[in-house]
């Protein structure tokens, strides 16, 4: 989508690099231009005009003489009068780290192992070629690469899903996105049980298949929230007290009334779905969470604890 | 030809600026000769008015990737003596350096990923500057999908920014013991490992890791300058994490066709062997799963998960 707005730096930004491409290829149309760069006509021509308008005042120099008939007419081309400048500077340092950032997060995800492009560019942006450790194993690629058809293709899946209670069931699903958001895959999409748009963890699909019919025309119209949580039914509400280090865990839920204490940990109330998948939430910080209220929400995750160390049958000790 | 008739824009006179420090001979260029170049300094009623102005568009180039210098010469009267210009190198792209279709559909990704978050702009601005040097088409296979990273800790914004100025920074970092203590590092990178950020700084005179999640205090960005890292120097540490990663393997029993057999991709054998960064991190995510798992090594991997669930009801008694 074509951007309206356009702050001084990005538009300062975007005139070094139309420089650099006009230089190189030559004229060009404005609106492909705008299209190239992802912006409107109207900022392309800003910020040719931007070029247009150096000039050295103390040495009457102009830097670049640009066609302004043209330019009216929808064509960029200009040449260098007095200006070295031929291309934009290198990538700022920032602009490194949020490239090289979100190409690192890339190579970790299964639908890009042996990706030879992938391993090109990241040799030149500056994080090395290899991926050190997979976000996923490589076997949820073949589950990726259905679902990345179907969504193509626009075609309804059936699939075996294990919700977070454990409990199986088949979902017939009109997919409509695959989302990577932290570090899971989520398949959001349009349950066709639920008459809903919802989010499946990709690790939780067991078995899918493509059925190669058309989705729905719900699942057309349908909206799909930002967030993967969505909205919850019955939830309750549970206060939960976190160090610094495993506060993260109040990005996973909506969440409220967050305060510092003292020392430095953060207090809050969280909202879940359904308390019996709030054990393994909490546990995972090895008691640097810990739940303050309801008293069932605690006994839950106890049992939990409970489970794990002993096995399922584990009864509640006694003390 | 074009004649600034109309006030200067913000942009317009950092453009011009640059043009006019890019032409400037290999001696530079004095204030006094920028303040007489760029029509906005021209235009500014006060000596103090331009000084200020001058100082922000300095700023504004660096944080854009153009390297300004400044340096004296003696061949100069006093007032003249500093000396303004690019440093070399600014605007040289590597003659190696080429962007397929293919990776700039990757770097669009990857930007995308941001999603409105924090280095967002940054990610953006970078793929302008890639994108002019050559015309590339949209992809079609990728559309569908939408990966968004997670950068919520309050140091990730301060530590991008003493990365891109090269400054020092202090912060308290506790490690699993619980033990804390400040360092003082200059930070070098952040990267994305195991769903987590990851900070490769340099401490004294060792390049180490350090995790985002366990820096408990606030960012404090120094004025001094970061300590002087070759490009060579950060490489070999980026390597030695990978061998060190590939030497951490934990041998694990997972209960077969449960969640975590789907979760770690298990086979007809009922054990996995994962490689894992960090020991305490990996503890966390085995302990999501539960009774489902057991460690069959290393020990101390299987330890701490013990540890975790003692204090798990510690804490829930």
């Amino acid at each position: 989508m074509p951007k309206q707005e356009i702050d001084a730096e990005d538009l300062f930004n975007l005139s070094l690099s139309i420089v650099g491409l006009v230089l190189k290829d030559g004229p060009m149309l404005s609106k492909d231009l705008a299209e190239h760069f992802g912006f409107s006509e109207k900022t392309i021509v800003r910020a040719v005009k931007t070029i247009a308008n150096s000039e050295d005042i103390g040495r009457h120099e102009t830097h670049f003489y640009v066609d302004e008939d043209l330019l009216e007419k929808g064509e960029v081309d200009f040449s260098a009068g007095m200006a070295a400048l031929r291309r934009p500077p290198i990538l700022s340092k920032r602009q490194t780290t949020a490239l090289a950032a979100g190409l690192d997060f890339l190579a970790a995800l299964p639908q890009f192992v042996g990706n030879t492009a992938l391993s090109e560019i990241r040799s030149q942006i500056g994080s090395g070629t290899t991926p050190i450790t997979a976000l996923a194993p490589p076997e949820r690629q073949a589950t990726l690469q259905i679902i990345q058809r179907a969504l193509l293709e626009k075609t309804q899946l059936v699939a075996s899903y294990v919700n977070q209670l454990g409990e199986k069931s088949e979902r017939i699903i009109d997919p409509l996105r695959v989302d990577f958001v932290g570090r899971r895959h989520y398949l959001r999409g349009w349950c066709n049980s639920n008459q809903a748009v919802r989010s499946f963890r990709l690790d939780r699909i067991t078995n899918v298949e493509n059925t190669d019919k058309p989705i729905s025309q719900a699942a057309q119209r349908a909206d799909i929230p930002l967030e993967v949580f969505g909205q919850l039914e019955n939830e309750i509400t549970v206060e939960i007290q976190a160090t610094q280090e495993a506060s993260e865990i109040f990005w996973n839920f909506p969440a409220f009334d967050i305060q510092r204490d003292a020392e430095g940990n953060i207090i809050g109330k969280i909202q879940v779905g359904n308390l019996r998948a709030l054990g393994r939430h909490v546990s995972r910080y090895a008691g640097q969470v810990r739940v303050l209220s309801p008293s069932s929400a605690v006994a839950t995750v106890r049992q939990f604890a409970l489970n794990a160390i002993s096995g399922p049958s584990a009864p509640e000790d006694q003390d | 030809m074009s004649a600034s008739v109309n006030k200067q824009s913000p942009a317009e006179r950092l453009f011009t600026l640059t043009c006019c420090l890019m032409a400037a001979p290999v001696i530079g260029l004095s204030k006094n000769d920028i303040f007489g170049s760029v029509a906005s300094y021209a235009e500014q009623a006060s000596d103090t008015a331009k000084e200020k102005m001058f100082d922000r568009d300095k700023s504004a180039l660096r944080e854009m990737g153009v390297q300004l210098e400044v340096f004296d010469s003696t061949s100069f009267e006093e007032t003249d003596a500093a000396r303004y210009r690019i440093a070399k190198g600014s605007f040289d792209w590597p003659t190696s350096f080429e962007i397929t279709n293919e990776h700039m559909r990757l770097l669009e990704l990857a930007a995308r990923a941001w999603n409105n978050q924090l280095l967002s702009k940054s990610a953006q601005s970078g793929l302008i500057r890639l994108r002019s040097l050559g015309v590339v088409a949209s992809s079609r296979e990728l559309s569908a999908f939408t990966p968004r990273l997670l950068a919520q800790q309050e140091s990730f914004a301060p530590l991008a920014d003493a990365i891109s100025s090269g400054k020092l920074v202090r912060f308290s970092y506790r490690k699993t013991d619980g033990v804390s203590s400040v360092r003082e590092v200059t930070p070098l990178k952040l990267r994305f490992i195991e769903g987590q950020w990851v900070l490769l700084a340099k401490q004294a005179d060792q390049i180490k890791n350090f995790l985002l999640r366990r820096i408990v205090s606030q960012v404090k960005t120094s004025e001094l300058d970061g300590k002087p890292v070759s490009v060579a120097e950060i490489d070999q540490a980026e390597a030695e994490l990978i061998r060190f990663v590939a030497n951490n393997v934990a041998v694990l029993e997972v209960e077969m066709d449960g969640e975590a057999w789907w979760h770690f991709g298990g086979n007809d054998s009922g054990t996995i062997e994962v490689n894992f960064m960090d020991e305490a991190l990996f503890a966390e995510d085995l302990m999501e799963f539960g009774p489902e798992i057991k460690v069959l090594s290393p020990e101390s991997l299987s330890n701490r998960i013990n540890v975790g669930w003692q204090q798990v009801l510690d804490t829930h008694a």
